[in-house]
């Protein structure tokens, strides 16, 4: 079923007199169920148009309907109801709260989802039942990462927009994390898009989004996406 | 370039400057207006006593031929001795409801160096013999006399025309009160008035050649008890009531501890708001310097000394030093002069002013730079121990940890996880922590403490009048009669259903070498009009076993219950020397310092037969009972009643006045509105306090910890949750801060007490509960303010900004 319908949306940047575009104008559509990786040169738009999907900012023009629903006309208030129910992030530097436990940064957004997960099962799925008790600055950047996604799938989310989540860490670490992406995915059939500089990774995607200058270069489908062990970068 | 840094970190975090900016412009605004004023006062006060000759000494007596002066004036150590004649009279009018007074003070025309000479304001000179007089100008003004005019007065059994030719004022009289009872001058009742003494004498035939009353200045040097020593034998016999000092005479008692408590707030509160305010900045000082170490490791690597790195965050304190200092100076000037206009408005003294004060604009500037500079340097330090390698890196992870509060269970199971996160931030930036909580706590304890102040006031008057002195009204008599005369004469009258005598004499009482002169009052035992009351509230019979001494008069004599002292009376008989008593009770006594007495015992000391010198008189009934006057209030119809009364005695020899209750304590509610609206000012420094100890704190939070707020938002809070984390943890510490400031301001009230008190009133130290509950709402209040101020920061928050970076 469609997910996220994405027409025509364009960022502009108003710097004194000039102005950037970082999108000029982007089409796509994503589907429940489904890895989307979205491809692309640094500074190519890709952190711009998962913000904006995610509900964290807004387009200059253009539409964006979340099942049906139009975004690009919702209030603040209408968003931050989207992003509790709907989305869960993942970014490069994991977010976490400092001052509270693994358990605890789960908890939080447990205690606002409309239909959360179970915390324990979550726990042991990223593997990470013996350290609920640590606090972040007691964990490894991989073992943080797991638990900035255990916190956004607690919600059980749609929709998980994950920004460069390898971006700083070594390749088994990464595979990892992958593949809890990938179980998400097809375990509760929830779309999942990871963001990445990295063709390697798009080729265990189901379809892969390249962006290139703000503008969508093409779309590309896998029909047999390689399974994140087999990933190397 | 480095100046265009400054200006964009300020121009970031405007919030938190813009509080600091505030605090140092009102502080530095009262210490500059403060000062200016203090300084006019106390200024223009030294040269009134100056010009005027303002006496070191004050003697009031029966009376002394006018002749022995000259002795007097002998004795080594005065440098001159005045004898005036001096009386107070009841104004007669025909319309008014109130009684009014006038004190006249008899002028020696003959003398060009008159002690405790009367300055003329406006007006001409009086002339022997005639009735004229001076005037004080606020009497002047509040019964908008004009000159030339008469006032008719009731003096020495007469009806007198007095002439109003000029308006006066005296040193003696700058804070004129007519009773020790009084608070605050009250034009509308009491007045001064200056005449010629040759008509004084005129007016009272029985003071022919005589004075009652004397002034003397000492030469220099001189000590003022060794000086009393000599004088005391040699008056003595004319029926010394009371001799003493320029320090313990009213006016001047009161105008000097004025400039006191100015000098004092001149210095106490712009420092609390400057301490305030140099804290603010240390802690945001030291948050910048943290968080831009990376810059700071930069520029060292560029070649940046460590002086010009140290010297570009001072700049960030010296900026505000500056501008604070200079704007909140110049405001103080601008304010100096309604504030010493408003000062002047109490105080009878001609008005020397300075205005604009270079002197105290240079020196607040330099004080708020050295203070900031001190908070700068220590906010900064840290940038100078960097080395630019060590700079560049991150610094060391924040570190979570429970609190041990966590530790008892179900305490922790209550907390939400926001709950969680705030009580672990209280340890994790201690010093902001304790600096949340001594604000808050400060700000509290201000507010109940001034909140309290008032409620006193009120309440120590209004006790005075419905719980002690319950009479509806008082006939005073113009000088000491057989009281079963007088008494049967006022239970004659139809409306007035209770009479009771009432002596008031002036003793001297010692115990020891401590010795003070005070009014004795000799009530009946079974009294119902005057209702001496214990610590508890509960009645205190007058008895012949003793006196009844007031808390603060026993404190100067150093008596407790049970001591002897000795009693000595110029009314006494044979004057046979003093007299001893044993000190029956010890009772709070907030107006006034009084001993007691039963009236019986009185007689047999003074052993002058059964006399008195007022009565207390209740009214009772309808005055017109075929009219249906239920309509009429309590209050009217004792109005009425007294007006009766002043109008039947109007032309009496023995009766020198009625004072009705209700009209004083009307009056003195009036009175005490002005003075309530000052308490206001200090309320508001409690809530600029809170305020802005919690807004900048806010502001501090919210970029420091950015972040983690805006991830918070990422997952879908709502701003009020996500905001809820902070106010969470000000809401934790203020419940501490305010439960510690409540016995902090019973603290301050303690010392309040002591510093304030006086033989005139002695300030209660109990806080009202209302005055609790006000400090707490406030503060609270203040709280709230500030954090809706906050919030918007937070609303405003963008996601994508903060989450880009790297930490
Ligand atoms: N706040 C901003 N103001 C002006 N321009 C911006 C702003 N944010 C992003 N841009 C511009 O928009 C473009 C796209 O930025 P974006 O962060 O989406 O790139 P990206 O593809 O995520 O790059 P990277 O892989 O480096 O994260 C860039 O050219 C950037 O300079
Ligand atoms: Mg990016």
């Amino acid at each position: 079923m469609e997910l996220i319908v994405a027409r025509n949306i364009v960022k502009r940047y108003r710097m004194g007199e000039v102005t950037v575009y970082a999108l000029k104008g982007v089409d796509f559509t994503l589907y429940d169920g489904e890895l989307v990786v979205v491809l692309g040169h640094s500074g190519s738009g890709k952190s711009t148009l998962v913000n904006i999907v995610g509900g964290m900012d807004r387009a200059s023009e253009g539409e964006l309907y979340f099942r049906e629903q139009p975004l690009h006309r919702a209030n603040e208030t209408e968003l931050t109801n989207y992003r509790r129910s709907q989305v869960g992030f993942i970014f490069q530097f994991y977010n976490l709260m400092p001052n509270l436990t693994a358990y605890e940064n789960i908890e939080l957004s447990v205690q606002i989802a409309e239909d959360p997960l179970q915390i324990d099962p979550l726990m042991e799925q990223v593997g990470l039942s013996d350290r609920q008790e640590h606090f972040p600055s007691q964990l490894s950047g991989g073992e943080q990462q797991r638990v900035a996604i255990a916190r956004a799938l607690a919600k059980n989310p749609h929709l998980l927009l994950c920004d460069e989540p390898t971006g700083s860490l070594d390749l088994p670490t990464g595979q990892q994390i992958l593949k809890l992406l990938r179980d998400f995915c097809e375990r509760y059939n929830k779309a999942v898009v990871i963001i990445t500089h990295n063709t390697n990774i798009s080729y265990m995607a189901d379809r892969v989004i390249c962006l290139k200058d703000g503008l969508v270069e093409g779309i590309k489908e896998n029909p047999e996406p390689l399974t994140p062990e087999k990933v190397s970068w | 370039m480095l100046w265009k840094k400054m200006v964009r970190d300020i121009w970031g975090n405007k919030g938190s400057y813009v509080a600091c900016l505030v605090l140092v412009i009102f502080g530095l605004m009262i210490f500059t207006s403060f000062s200016i004023a203090s300084d006019n006062l106390s200024l223009s006060q030294k040269d009134f006593y100056r010009q005027q000759n303002f006496a070191h000494g004050f003697t009031e007596l029966i009376s002394m031929p006018y002749g022995n002066l000259g002795r007097l004036n002998q004795i080594k150590g005065i440098d001159k001795i005045d004898g005036r004649v001096t009386k107070e009279v009841r104004v007669t009018q025909p319309e008014g409801d109130t009684a009014i007074y006038l004190q006249l003070v008899s002028l020696d025309l003959a003398d060009p160096e008159r002690v405790n000479d009367a300055k003329l304001l406006n007006g001409i000179e009086l002339r022997e013999g005639e009735f004229e007089i001076w005037v004080d100008n606020q009497f002047f003004e509040t019964h908008r006399l004009e000159l030339g005019q008469n006032v008719e007065v009731v003096a020495g059994n007469k009806a007198r025309e007095l002439k109003v030719e000029g308006v006066a004022i005296s040193p003696e009289f700058t804070y004129p009160l007519r009773t020790e009872k009084e608070i605050y001058p009250n034009p509308e009742q009491f007045g001064i008035a200056y005449i010629c003494r040759e008509t004084m004498w005129n007016m009272f035939p029985e003071m022919r050649g005589q004075v009652n009353d004397l002034v003397f200045t000492k030469e220099p040097g001189i000590d003022f008890d060794e000086l009393k020593d000599r004088l005391e034998p040699e008056i003595e016999q004319y029926g010394l009531i009371n001799l003493f000092s320029r320090e313990n005479q009213t006016s001047h008692l009161i105008l000097d501890e004025e400039v006191a408590q100015l000098q004092r707030m001149s210095s106490a509160l712009p420092l609390m708001f400057l301490s305030i305010a140099a804290l603010i900045l240390y802690i945001m000082l030291k948050r910048l310097v943290e968080q831009q170490r990376g810059q700071i490791g930069i520029l060292k690597a560029f070649g940046y000394n460590n002086r010009e790195v140290m010297l570009h965050y001072l700049s960030y304190a010296l900026a505000v030093g500056a501008v604070g200092g200079l704007l909140g100076g110049l405001l103080g000037i601008y304010v100096a002069k309604p504030l010493t206009a408003l000062l002047f408005m109490f105080f009878h003294v001609p008005e020397v002013y300075e205005g604009f004060s270079l002197y105290y604009l240079a020196l607040g500037l330099i004080i708020s730079l050295a203070i900031f500079l001190l908070a700068g340097y220590q906010g900064c330090r840290y940038a100078l121990q960097l080395k630019p390698a060590e700079a560049m890196r991150p610094p060391a992870p924040i570190s979570g940890k429970k609190l041990f509060l966590e530790k008892i269970r179900f305490l922790s199971e209550m907390l939400t996880i926001q709950g969680k996160m705030a009580i672990r931030n209280l340890g994790r930036n201690r010093s902001r922590t304790v600096f949340l909580f001594l604000g808050m706590m400060l700000s509290c304890s201000v507010v109940v403490v001034t909140w309290s102040l008032n409620d006193l006031v009120d309440k120590l008057v209004f006790y005075q009048f419905e719980e002690v002195e319950t009479y509806h009204a008082r006939v005073n008599l113009t000088e000491p009669a057989f009281r079963s005369t007088v008494q049967r004469e006022l239970s004659r009258l139809d409306e007035v259903t209770r009479v009771e005598p009432l002596i008031e004499i002036p003793v001297r009482l010692s115990h020891a070498w401590r010795e003070e002169n005070v009014l004795l009052l000799g009530i009946a035992g079974d009294s119902m009009l005057y209702n001496i009351r214990d610590s508890e509230g509960q009645r205190v019979i007058p008895s012949d076993r003793g006196v009844i001494l007031s808390e603060r008069l026993a404190e100067k004599l150093d008596v407790s219950t049970g001591s002897l002292i000795e009693l000595e009376s110029p009314y006494k008989r044979n004057n046979d020397g003093p007299q001893m008593v044993e000190v029956y009770r010890i009772i709070p006594q907030y107006l006034g310092m009084n001993a007691y007495l039963e009236i019986r015992e009185i007689d047999q000391i003074i052993d002058q037969g059964d006399f008195a010198t007022a009565f207390m008189l209740n009214f009772g009934g309808n005055l017109n009972p075929d009219e249906n006057e239920l309509e009429i209030s309590g209050e009217e119809q004792i109005q009425k009643n007294v007006k009766l009364l002043r109008d039947l005695y109007h032309e009496s020899e023995l009766v020198a006045g009625v004072d009705g209750t209700e009209e004083r304590g009307r009056e003195i509610r009036d009175l005490m509105e002005t003075f309530g609206s000052l308490i206001y000012l200090y309320v508001l420094v409690g809530v600029v306090i809170a305020f802005a100890i919690i807004y900048s704190s806010s502001f501090i939070i919210l970029s420091e910890r950015n972040r983690e707020l805006a991830s918070m938002k990422v997952l879908g809070m709502t701003s009020r949750e996500v905001f809820s984390v902070i106010t969470f943890e000000q809401w934790f510490i203020s419940i501490f801060a305010i439960s510690a400031g409540l016995p902090l301001a019973q603290v301050m009230m303690f010392a309040l007490s002591r510093e304030l008190s006086t033989d005139l009133y002695s300030i209660p130290t109990e806080l009202s509960g209302q005055a609790l509950l006000m400090g707490a709402g406030i503060t609270a209040v203040s709280i709230l303010i500030a954090q809706s101020f906050a919030m918007r920061k937070v609303r405003g928050l963008d996601l994508v900004e903060v989450l880009k970076t790297r930490e």
